[in-house]
């Protein structure tokens, strides 16, 4: 059964790479029989059997009396076929002979005769049938034929770009890929004490989405102004806290809300990494925000002041974790900038302090720019530039081996630093979020000016 | 080992063609005086390749020959010649010529030892995980060579511990845990309850251990992916197998153990191969998975003529397997077939110490006969030979699954053939 709703998930999205099994979905229960109607149940023989009617002279099968009589007309014997009785016809339903399955109660009697002979050999005969291209097997033919028909046109397609027809292959490629390594693995539920001493995800934040969201980013990367909007207001409250120059703060919270947007791929996944990176610092009661506020050291205070204006915590509940991904990929960009081979194990604290440390010290925007990062088409060229971290010209695919790239290209990092963030061109072209919004009704001002005094 | 039916059969090796002029060296076998050989060396020297192909197992054969009977002024001469026509980059004669040009110089001279740690120093400098990995993915897209006991161990695997809800994996492999992912998957899939799984390889070789914390992490990653409980240990062991015990291993009471075994019992000294066997029994497993492939390095190895011709055999099947499925240019054919000479100069130039790797292969029914006397064996379930068939269909025409029949004593076991000649050894076994 969960195979052929993995294979379905298949179907409905050929290129959307590997739908992990995550939960066993549970088929639906069919609509309750009929009260009223008789119930049957059919021994096993009858349910398997098939063209159980034979004529005498030729000895072919039928499944039915009807046709069997009807052909023996073609013999010229004598035939005789059944009225219909007069009076009405009784609503049947069967159930399932076999007493462990879940159709052996009436409650749960299946409507239709030939459903119930599928459901029995599905569930409880011998799968004679078999594909010719793949060996897989199946007991009621018709299933077979329908699978047969799909079997090998499948395509599976890797976060890094490379397509398989092959399913094995495909899957030892991706347990393999560099692209499933940078990416955040979907952790159980109930970690959230993962020791992260490897930080693969820093500033590919972009990749850590869950495969299947990789054709995401190519509506991502389209101009900001299509989609800005409807995405926009969920990024507002990060981007709160990330706003540094206060008279760049709608510049910038526009570009990080971009950024926010960049990352807000996948849809309630569990970026638990980067949460998890905190958690091992003494975390405030959202977990969730620890990552943003947890730090051993001194970042202390900030931790703590931050927790008291509550700013981010109402938008990060609202907001839902997924934003989350983005916003380490803020501070990673600062541990590119320090240190590229020591940025895989840098702690929460050290990231915090470097973002503390390097927004006390200067406004320079080009700081801020990295956070530019838009890949916005609008601006190409100097997305290009800024992009040069999460891979160059071509943004919208092959984001994994452009990140892979990216990733040790630090010239390209340094380039950001060096060049004066070219904000105006990085604005979105729609004001409409120009503003902050302000979730708490703090004012912006406000918070930015309590933000910018704890640094 | 007995085929199926009588359409499958050994064709008589191609390299048996009698190449004219090579043949009047033939008439010198009576040891003759140094000049007169040389004479009618001479007239020989400049023509073998202008006959065309396979040369090279005659002049390799020859050469041999001369080298277990000591005849020095016929080796130089032999060893002259090859290396003049050798190329490593050149035809298909030319690369069977230098790797065992290699294999032979160092058995003359003694350097066996010596020339075999370079080669391996060199090997496992250039080695990393991405070009470990880049090599193996290829190889497997290409050839079923490794997949076809995969596919086989797996189903076994996956067949015997149904039900379980703690399974624990002994792996002693050589294919960079490249079987487990599709392992993985079924698991996730296929079984109602995702059992916890618990993978502990067991590394021989130095080059592999390099590379095997990076495999691990990935390990680990995709079976979170797929939602499978994961533990993922690695065990180092440079000999002595035998060695290895179950608190070592970390084997718990309330764990259904396989013991998963590709390519690695070969590695194994041929004495101690037995003590393995029986040291594997004291895990109590519940299934044995043995792939190996199928060659015949180890009864000749003290008969240095015959062993070298089941060398020359087996690895000509492998060179000619490796050519059909890489495109000419490939790096990995050549990284492959480099990895090739070294085991070569392993089998024919080294004495055997105990340096692990010795890559003295048994044949599939030997195997079984040392197999047998600790456990039963377990045929591969209809399902999983329809897997391994469909397996096969995948990849290029020339691959084959072959069944064997006969008496039980050869009945084990399923093998893998190209162009029908059997080459890879899968088999499953149960205390």
């Amino acid at each position: 059964m969960t195979e052929e709703e993995f294979q379905n998930s298949f179907l409905e999205n050929p290129i959307g790479g590997f739908n992990p099994p995550v939960v066993k979905k549970k088929r639906n229960l069919p609509g309750n029989p009929d009260p009223e109607a008789e119930v049957i149940a059919l021994s096993p023989k009858t349910l398997m059997a098939t063209n159980r009617f034979l004529c005498e002279i030729c000895g072919k099968g039928f499944q039915r009396d009807q046709n069997l009589q009807l052909h023996r007309r073609g013999h010229n014997l004598p035939w005789k076929l059944k009225q219909r009785s007069t009076k009405e016809i009784k609503k049947r339903v069967y159930v399932c002979p076999e007493k462990a399955c879940l159709h052996h109660h009436p409650s749960r009697a299946l409507g239709d005769l030939t459903g119930i002979k599928k459901h029995f050999c599905r569930k409880h005969g011998e799968k004679k049938w078999k594909c010719e291209k793949c060996s897989k097997r199946y007991a009621v033919q018709s299933d077979c034929k329908a699978h047969t028909k799909t079997c090998g046109t499948k395509e599976y397609k890797c976060n890094c770009g490379t397509l398989f027809s092959r399913r094995d292959s495909f899957i030892t490629h991706r347990a393999f890929c560099d692209a499933l390594a940078e990416e955040t693995a979907r952790v159980s539920a109930a970690c959230n004490n993962v020791a992260m001493d490897t930080l693969n995800y820093p500033f590919m934040g972009i990749t850590l989405q869950e495969p299947s969201m990789a054709q995401h980013f190519s509506s991502i990367f389209k101009p900001i102004s299509s989609n800005g909007e409807t995405t926009i207001d969920k990024k507002q409250g990060l981007s709160l806290w990330m706003a540094q120059g206060s008279h760049h703060h709608d510049q910038i919270s526009s570009n990080l809300q971009e950024i926010h947007q960049l990352g807000s791929v996948s849809s309630g996944s569990t970026y638990a990494e980067p949460i998890v990176l905190c958690s091992n610092i003494p975390p405030p009661s959202d977990s969730e925000l620890n990552w943003v506020f947890g730090n051993k050291s001194s970042s202390i205070n900030v931790h703590e002041e931050l927790t008291s204006t509550s700013l981010p915590m109402t938008n990060v509940k609202e907001t839902g974790t997924d934003q989350l991904a983005s916003v380490p990929s803020l501070f990673s960009t600062q541990q590119q900038h320090s240190h590229i081979t020591s940025a895989a194990n840098m702690s929460a604290t050290a990231l915090l302090q470097k973002a503390a440390q390097i927004g006390a010290t200067t406004t320079d925007p080009s700081f801020l720019g990295c956070f530019g990062l838009k890949c916005n088409s609008n601006q190409v060229q100097d997305a290009n530039t800024y992009c040069g971290l999460f891979g160059s010209s071509t943004i919208t695919n092959n984001i994994g081996s452009d990140v892979e790239s990216s990733a040790n290209d630090i010239s390209t990092l340094n380039q950001m630093q060096l060049y004066p963030c070219k904000r105006r061109q990085i604005r979105r072209d729609d004001n409409s979020g120009g503003h902050t919004r302000d979730f708490l009704g703090v004012g912006v001002q406000a918070t930015i000016n309590q933000w910018m005094d704890l640094i | 080992f007995t085929p199926k039916d009588t359409s499958i059969h050994y064709y008589p090796s191609k390299h048996q063609s009698i190449n004219g002029q090579i043949l009047n060296m033939q008439s010198n076998t009576n040891r003759p005086q140094s000049s007169h050989t040389s004479t009618s060396w001479s007239s020989d020297s400049g023509e073998p390749c202008g006959t065309g192909n396979k040369w090279a197992p005659r002049l390799l054969k020859e050469c041999a020959r001369a080298i277990s009977e000591k005849d020095s002024s016929k080796i130089h001469h032999l060893l002259w010649m090859l290396n003049e026509l050798a190329s490593p980059y050149g035809d298909f004669d030319q690369k069977l010529a230098a790797y065992f040009l290699q294999a032979l110089f160092c058995k003359t001279t003694e350097s066996g030892q010596r020339c075999f740690k370079t080669l391996t120093s060199v090997a496992e400098k250039s080695h990393s995980f991405d070009s470990a990995r880049k090599l193996i993915l290829k190889f497997q897209e290409v050839s079923p060579w490794t997949t076809f006991g995969h596919v086989a161990s797996n189903g076994a695997i996956l067949e015997a511990l149904d039900g379980e809800s703690k399974l624990h994996i002994i792996d002693i492999s050589n294919t960079l845990c490249t079987q487990w992912p599709t392992l993985l998957e079924a698991l996730a899939t296929r079984t109602d309850e995702t059992p916890h799984l618990k993978l502990t390889v067991v590394v021989t070789a130095n080059i592999v251990r390099s590379v095997m914390k990076e495999i691990g992490q990935r390990m680990e990653k995709f079976a979170r992916l797929m939602g499978v409980p994961f533990e993922f240990r690695v065990i180092s062991v440079l000999n002595h197998l035998g060695e290895l015990t179950k608190e070592g291993l970390g084997i718990q009471e309330d764990e259904a153990i396989a013991v998963n075994c590709i390519g690695a019992l070969r590695r194994v000294e041929v004495e101690e191969r037995g003590a393995v066997i029986q040291m594997f029994q004291s895990l109590r497993p519940k299934i044995v998975t043995i792939v190996e492939e199928e060659a015949d390095f180890s009864s000749s190895r003290h008969d240095f003529v015959k062993c070298f011709e089941e060398c020359l055999r087996f690895y000509t099947l492998y060179f000619e397997m490796l050519e059909e499925s890489f495109v000419h240019t490939s790096n990995e054919r050549l990284m492959l077939e480099r990895e090739c000479s070294r085991n070569i100069v392993r089998v024919l130039a080294c004495d055997d110490i105990n340096e692990g790797e010795c890559e003295r292969r048994e044949r599939g029914s030997h195997w079984c006969e040392r197999l047998k006397e600790a456990y039963s064996q377990v045929r591969f379930s209809d399902d999983v030979v329809d897997d391994v068939k469909a397996l096969l269909k995948r990849y290029r025409t020339g691959w084959a699954l072959v069944l064997p029949q006969g008496d039980d004593h050869h009945s084990s076991g399923i093998y893998l053939t190209w162009k029908e000649e059997p080459v890879v050894w899968a088999s499953a076994w149960k205390p």
